[in-house]
């Protein structure tokens, strides 16, 4: 009994100590003044050393928080009970938001560094006019490979992921869209068809790749690449950059017939406490030296024109990172299609993972 | 056993190893100057500079040591009283509703025990925070220590009780005296459990989460759009020679030779 109270005291003594220590970590961190701004966003989506600039230059307190899921932040935003002035969805989500009207207007008065923005990525179907959201990265999905692990192969074409030759060598990511989207592309078909025909078409296709197929994984994809344990992959631009980072032999290709484009976007949600310094910080984000340097810390394709003077001419001149204009015509971005069409997408997905053989 | 006394030796070594295998990986790579886990470089100390350079880091481990600390606290002794009093229920089909409540929270997804608190504590106006993580994580860790603790109480004689009544010993007495110290070892269990439910829960920490309150498990979690830094491995491998240091540090303690002089035997 003594022992059992002696060492819940100890317990509760080292919790208050440690508690103690925390409040002196957190005072000395903040500035002084009661204004903070709480941007809510993907792990180390942001360099720290701008949020650290942001917070020298304005006065206000950033504190960073951060979601593993788009459906996970769209759920606490909806709850409420806590005050995110910022938050940064990807362009479905941006959809959704927007029809559970848990976004605000941006008033673009506000945000003058807009101009910096490229034209391309403005006013696109998940968002007419950019009255909600502000492209803050994008990338493409394509096929990352490793010649080295190949006998000469190349993807100019979806097809050639079909080449016998490639027997158990591809890795597919494990999405309903992705897959049944690039088997739409492979036949000429938009990804975000709705139509019946089209879709079972693509979904025989698919049984047909099955033999060519090592595994649909998530995010161990990178890992299995990095590691040469496949040869070949379907893959978002961004986790190619990382692959291609670490592995000097791995290369992405967009395949001519098209494929997606896809965008996180910044948007002021509706539990919003700090509108003006909401903005402050969106319009500080849009600066080409700041863009820039986030960019190089993140490692994916910033919207921003005047950035791309600054980076690494190498980079931008990296048809896999910043494609051309002819290429760029045949992307899409996905379209909000519905539940039941996205039922739809989730049951041929399914069905040609379990005919895998 | 006294025949083939090498083989269960070789055995647990070999269960160790696979035990401590990814554990010694991780730390391995915290040295990588390479910056990922998949070729090592050359040796470096950066990442473990980084983790002190990262206020914010610090701040979210020690509120996860901290909100872990106090849930299994608060949530043993709750536990510890909620298991005798099931045990000692007189209506029985009473004890079975009430064992039957208690393994559906133990079975009930996270997600759903996540997203039901989020809107429980909004609507009662609890700010989501420091409280309201705190709050959970005693709410799910309670059925932990009492499914930890009854089993013990089932073991324990009636007759234990009978004899200590009949030498006199008061209800208060019984409780401390008797019960108590026969359960500890389900007590320390359930508490230990409690510690590391707290310390790794992801589902339910999300939801519970904001204003600016945040832990280990969401932080690394959330790394998934970028993949996670190296930072975390040197973070896990001090996190691991801390711990190895406290387990060594009380085995020392507890098995320090007695000394008449330590105080008056009671």
């Amino acid at each position: 009994m003594k022992a059992l109270v002696r060492g819940a005291i100890l317990i509760a003594a080292t919790a208050a100590i440690l508690m103690i220590i925390n409040a002196q970590l957190a005072k000395s961190g903040a500035q002084s003044g009661g204004n903070t701004l709480t941007v809510y966003n993907w792990g180390e989506y942001i360099d720290p050393d701008l949020i650290k600039q942001f917070e020298k230059e304005t006065g206000i307190n950033v504190i960073y928080e951060t979601f593993d899921s788009n459906e996970g932040m769209m759920g606490k935003i909806e709850q409420g009970g806590t005050s995110y002035d910022l938050t940064v969805p990807s362009e479905y989500m941006v959809e959704m938001m927007r029809e559970k009207d848990l976004l605000i207007p941006l008033d673009y008065e506000k945000i003058p560094n807009i101009k910096n923005i490229d034209p391309y990525f403005m006013n696109l179907p998940f968002d007419p006019d950019n009255t909600y959201s502000i492209p803050y990265f994008w990338g493409t999905l394509g096929i990352a490979y490793n010649p080295t692990l190949l006998e000469g192969q190349t993807f100019e074409s979806w097809d050639n992921l079909w080449d016998p030759s490639l027997k158990q060598e591809a890795v597919l990511v494990d999405s309903a869209r992705e897959v049944i989207g690039m088997s739409l592309n492979s036949l000429g078909y938009s990804l975000n068809s709705t139509n019946l025909g089209e879709l079972r078409e693509a979904a025989d296709k698919l049984k047909t790749l099955s033999p060519n197929i090592k595994a649909v994984i998530g995010d161990e994809v990178t890992q299995m690449m990095m590691n040469n344990e496949a040869a070949v992959s379907l893959i978002w631009s961004g986790q190619a950059a990382d692959m291609m980072s670490e592995n000097e032999d791995i290369t992405y290709v967009v395949p001519d017939e098209g494929s997606n484009l896809w965008f996180d976007n910044i948007v002021i949600p509706k539990t919003v406490k700090n509108i003006d310094g909401a903005y402050e910080f969106i319009n500080f984000m849009l600066r080409p030296e700041v863009a820039a340097q986030n960019a190089d810390y993140v490692g994916y394709s910033t919207p921003n024109v005047k950035a791309l003077d600054l980076l690494d001419p190498e980079v931008v001149a990296d048809e896999r990172y910043y494609p051309d204009e002819a290429a760029r015509d045949h992307l899409e971005v996905y379209k909000d299609l519905g539940l039941e069409m996205l039922g739809t997408y989730n049951e041929l997905f399914l069905e040609f993972k379990m005919n895998m053989k | 056993m006294e025949r083939n006394g090498k083989l269960p030796k070789i055995y647990l070594t070999a269960v160790f190893l696979v035990l401590y295998a990814p554990i010694f990986y991780l730390i391995f790579y915290s040295f990588n100057s390479g910056g990922t886990m998949s070729h090592f470089e050359s040796f470096t100390w950066e990442h473990y500079a980084a983790v002190f350079e990262d206020k914010r880091l610090i701040v979210i481990v020690l509120n996860t040591v901290v909100v872990a600390l106090l849930s299994a606290l608060i949530s043993t002794a709750i536990g510890v009283m909620g298991a005798i009093t099931i045990h000692y229920m007189k209506n029985k089909a009473m004890r079975n509703a009430m064992l039957s409540m208690n393994s559906i929270l133990m079975v009930s997804p996270d997600v759903i025990i996540g997203a039901s608190f989020l809107i429980l504590f909004t609507l009662v106006g609890i700010k989501l925070g420091f409280a309201s993580v705190l709050l959970s994580h005693i709410a799910f860790s309670i059925p932990i220590v009492v499914i930890m603790v009854l089993p013990k109480l089932q073991e324990m004689s009636p007759t234990l009780i009978d004899a200590a009544l009949d030498l006199g010993a008061t209800r208060k007495e019984i409780m401390s005296r008797v019960i108590l110290p026969f359960i500890k070892p389900g007590i320390f269990a359930g508490f230990f459990l409690a510690l590391t439910y707290s310390l790794d829960d992801f589902a339910v920490t999300f939801f519970v989460t904001g204003n600016g309150f945040s832990t280990l498990s969401v932080e690394i979690y959330s790394m998934a759009r970028t993949g996670v830094t190296l930072t975390i491995n040197a973070l896990s491998g001090l996190i691991f020679v801390i711990t190895a240091g406290l387990i060594l540090g009380y085995y020392f303690i507890s098995n320090r030779p007695k000394t008449p002089a330590a105080g008056v035997k009671r």
